[in-house]
């Protein structure tokens, strides 16, 4: 069985941002780049199924020729192989979809892991937009997978409770936090993943033109989270107390 | 708040442009690594200290080790993180592929347990203690042992200690009681004595625990002369292989300590029933020797645990001064405006600075020290050899004296920056500073570093190891002065050097003249004389490394603009007072020396 998991390299959040002179963009000078955290849970399941059934594990991600190194740290976890899709880093999600459909393609995966979203746009949209372009089914946010036969069941979290789906492979799943807890990267790994391949396409020979990877949207303006402190304090008797913050906090903050 | 335990930032820039260990990767030991498996080791080390390390750091100060009369427990945590080490090959890290290694340089072994010491110093105890004694039977052993011992060790399968300190010998090991009787009908000796203080001496880890132990065999000459070296495991070792009989290593008891709960720090009874056998290590008689070899490496990395303190006091004590608002700016007269981040009072953040420039400079020199290491460790010159090892020679003690001392004032610079909550336990600085004070005292208290550095290192064949190092300073010096930026950084430095060579042979001409008490005296002073110049040279190459990539436009100028500044508020406020010291050295103070007992 062949396994591929999509992912990402994201700057790590625990960085100090800034937004970079033209306003609409991040300012990338010094920022440390990690993979994806909810790519790390695509990876250890994948290395799971591997350990348990013996699949191959094949990571794919679209990016710069840095992504080597996030690369190299997927199949330092225990992935067999990886390849890098390059030219199309400012494709955005719909272009990146296509690029990382049509080396999937060659692939021929049983079976496609992502990340539920990757963490540096939030786009949550280029898994399913690949089992799309791919003609397979998928279910996003999922937190238990299992294998019988060519059919998975997989739990997918939903708001308050959880479906229990059973797909039939070839099919794409999108990890959420819980469904396992990733590996650290031992020594010995390290060692061998820095024999294991990574193959790198461009995407010319992917067959895709500069009409396949536009953006089909344009950043306006990136702006940083609000940083003051506001304070409020809400008086009154404690159930008139109650009423009134959940009104802030739906009204005013529309946080509820 | 902080999960920020060191600047990776300004490891990297150490490690790849003021070193450049890639360079390390031309030797055939280490062909097979690259920057980037190097990279790989760091973050995942950095990862485990973060992830798995420090989140039970508060919680083993609170939990600590426990005794039960017989047992001794390890905090609960420990085993998780035994674990996570066990399989990550974080025993071995610089051994090689046969022995269960990596083959990584020192260098970076040196970075990755820094980054261990850093979340959690306790527990990364006992797992360097474990590579210890694994090294001890890998250098000294014979096959046998190593066979049976070694790899086990190495593997983190068993844990390891180190048995030298009694009750009655603790600085001075020749006074060591312990004995050892040859076994009538075996290849192994019977050992008896009572060992003290024993880091990791007894836990519930690992199935057995391997003790390599310092005795005397019966009939050896006295002092440091008849000291040998055994293994004494906790269990005995069956022909396959598994931990057999017990070995009559018994628990006596485990200390109650101002820090490092964490750890079990053991006093062990050996041969309370007259049956604990241990196995000799090398040859007979050779036991203290063995032993110096390991620890002059150990106190390096007492310096790299004594700055992992220092180092995440630092982190701490930054957000809280980013984020604690606390008066208003001394100019400021009106009394309805909002009060700011402490960060912006002077005082406070010279304290920051302060931390930082000790922090810098002490991560410099103990790199450096594993630099050389990895050199001597993998070059074919034996000149070459000579020289590197004579320059370790009088760094390794400034690393072990002046990074503890030094790491103290620096977390109570950080605990002032919290005010009163630094003093309460909810942060972790208290425990941070509780923690590291112990560093100046083990692996031989800092005044026996002192009295290593002036009695033996300074005088070694001649002063060949001072002008060595002296050497390696003045080449950095040439080049500091051909960049005009540096010019005022490298005249401080070299003005400091030039004070220690004419304290030296000022101190120099007091020891020849045979006054012996007078000469060493002041040796602790000396040693900060010593050490400040040390780290003046090294914020010094720091600075022509970043001045180097600020004239090259590789960007980050902030960065590489603060490490020069770093370097000049080093240079300006604290090699003047080691030019004070230099003072007060070259003056004949022997106020103490001949302060008469009763007057105290
Ligand atoms: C937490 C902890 C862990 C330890 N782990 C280990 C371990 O794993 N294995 C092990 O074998 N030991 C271990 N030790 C013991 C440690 O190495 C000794 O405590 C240390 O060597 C000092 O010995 P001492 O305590 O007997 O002090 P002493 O030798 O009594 O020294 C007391 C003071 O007198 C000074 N002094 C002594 N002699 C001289 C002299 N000749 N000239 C000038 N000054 C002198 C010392 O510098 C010191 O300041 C540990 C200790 C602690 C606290």
């Amino acid at each position: 069985m062949k396994v591929a998991v999509l992912m990402k390299r994201v700057p790590d959040t625990a960085s100090v941002f800034a937004v970079a002179a033209d306003g609409k963009s991040v300012e990338t000078g010094g920022l440390k780049y990690v993979m994806s955290p909810y790519d790390e849970h695509a990876v250890e399941e994948a290395i799971r199924l591997k350990e348990q059934a013996g699949a191959e594990v094949i990571v794919l991600s679209a990016g710069p020729p840095e992504t080597k190194e996030t690369l190299r740290s997927a199949l330092a976890m225990g992935a067999d192989a990886a390849m890098l899709v390059t030219g199309a880093e400012n494709a955005g999600p719909r272009g990146l979809a296509k690029a990382l459909a049509a080396a999937l393609k060659r692939m021929a995966p049983d079976l496609v892991i992502a990340g539920k979203q990757a963490v540096d746009d939030d786009a949550s949209q280029v898994p399913e937009r690949v089992a799309e372009l791919l003609g397979i089914p998928h279910a996003s946010v999922i937190t238990r997978f299992a294998l019988s036969g060519s059919v998975a069941t997989v739990d997918r979290e939903i708001e308050g409770g959880s479906y229990t789906l059973e797909v039939p492979l070839p099919a794409l799943f999108t990890t959420q936090k819980g469904i396992n807890t990733p590996r650290y990267p031992t020594l010995p790994n390290i060692m061998k993943a820095k024999k294991k391949e990574i193959t790198e396409v461009g995407v010319a020979e992917l067959g895709l033109g500069a009409g396949d990877l536009a953006a089909g949207m344009a950043i306006e303006s990136v702006s940083l989270p609000r940083q003051t402190r506001l304070k409020k304090i809400i008086e009154g008797e404690p159930a008139e107390k109650v009423r009134e913050l959940v009104r802030v906090l739906r009204e005013t903050e529309k946080i509820l | 708040m902080s999960d920020k335990l060191t600047d990776m930032r300004f490891i990297r820039f150490l490690l790849y442009e003021v070193y450049n260990v890639e360079e390390l990767t031309q030797y055939p030991y280490h062909a097979d690594h690259s920057r980037e498996t190097f990279d790989m080791a760091i973050d995942a080390a950095y990862q485990l200290a973060r992830e798995v390390f420090w989140p039970n750091y508060q919680e083993f100060d609170r939990n600590g080790a426990q005794f039960d009369g017989q047992h001794v427990q390890a905090p609960k945590g420990m085993h998780e993180i035994w674990r996570h080490c066990k399989e990550g090959g974080w025993f071995a890290p610089n051994i090689s592929f046969d022995d269960g290694g990596q083959q990584f340089p020192m260098s970076i072994f040196a970075v990755t347990s820094f980054l261990f010491s850093c979340g959690n110093t306790s527990a990364a105890m006992y797992v360097n203690g474990t590579w210890g004694a694994a090294m001890l039977i890998d250098k000294f052993g014979s096959e046998a042992l190593k066979a049976m011992y070694m790899r086990k060790l190495y593997a983190g399968d068993w844990a390891g200690t180190m048995a030298l300190t009694e009750p009655d010998a603790g600085t001075s090991l020749g006074d060591i009681k312990a004995t050892a009787r040859k076994a009538p009908d075996g290849d192994y000796y019977l050992i008896s004595g009572v060992k003290r203080f024993i880091s990791s001496g007894d836990h519930d880890l690992t199935e057995n625990i391997i003790h390599p132990v310092l005795a005397r065999i019966e009939g050896a000459p006295a002092g440091v002369k008849g000291i040998s070296l055994f293994l004494v495991p906790k269990f005995r070792v069956n022909d396959d292989g598994s931990p057999g009989e017990y070995n009559d290593v018994a628990t006596a008891g485990i200390e109650h300590k101002m820090g490092l709960k964490g750890q079990a720090t053991a006093t062990l009874n050996f041969g309370e029933k007259g049956d604990c056998r241990g196995w000799l290590i090398g040859e007979a008689n050779k036991g203290l020797p063995y032993m110096f070899e390991l620890m002059n490496r150990a106190r390096v990395f007492t310096g790299i645990q004594a700055v992992s303190g220092a180092s995440v006091a630092y982190q701490w004590a930054l957000q809280y001064a980013r984020e604690r608002l606390q008066s208003r700016d001394v100019t400021c007269r009106d009394v309805n405006s909002p009060q700011i981040p402490i960060i912006n009072h002077p005082d406070v953040r010279t304290m920051l600075l302060k931390q930082k420039a000790f922090i810098e400079g002490a991560l410099g020199m103990v790199l450096y020290c594993a630099k050389l290491a990895d050199r001597m460790a993998n070059s074919s010159d034996p000149e070459e050899c000579e020289n590197l090892n004579l320059i370790l020679e009088v760094m390794t003690p400034c690393c072990k004296a002046h990074l503890s001392n030094a790491s103290v004032e620096s977390i109570i610079q950080a605990l002032q920056c919290f005010g009163g909550a630094g003093y309460c336990e909810e942060f972790p600085v208290a425990q941070l500073l509780r923690d590291n004070k112990v560093f100046s005292i083990y692996e031989g208290a800092n005044g026996i570093q002192a009295m290593d550095l002036l009695g033996r290192k300074v005088a070694m064949q001649a002063g060949a190891a001072v002008r060595a190092l002296m050497m390696e300073i003045g080449a950095t010096l040439a080049e500091a002065e051909a960049l005009p930026a540096l010019q005022d950084l490298a005249q401080k430095v070299q003005e400091v050097q030039n004070e220690v060579i004419e304290t030296t042979m000022t101190l120099g001409a007091v020891g020849m003249s045979g006054q012996i008490q007078e000469y060493i005296c002041n040796a602790t002073a000396y040693l900060e004389l010593f050490s400040q110049m040390l780290m003046g040279w090294q914020h010094l190459k720091h600075a022509i490394a970043a001045q180097r990539a600020l004239d090259s436009e590789t960007g980050e100028a902030p960065f590489y603009r603060g490490k020069i500044e770093t370097a000049r508020f080093y240079a300006n406020t604290v090699l003047p007072h080691a030019v004070a010291t230099a003072r007060m050295l070259k003056a004949n103070e022997y106020t103490a020396l001949h302060y008469a007992e009763e007057c105290f």
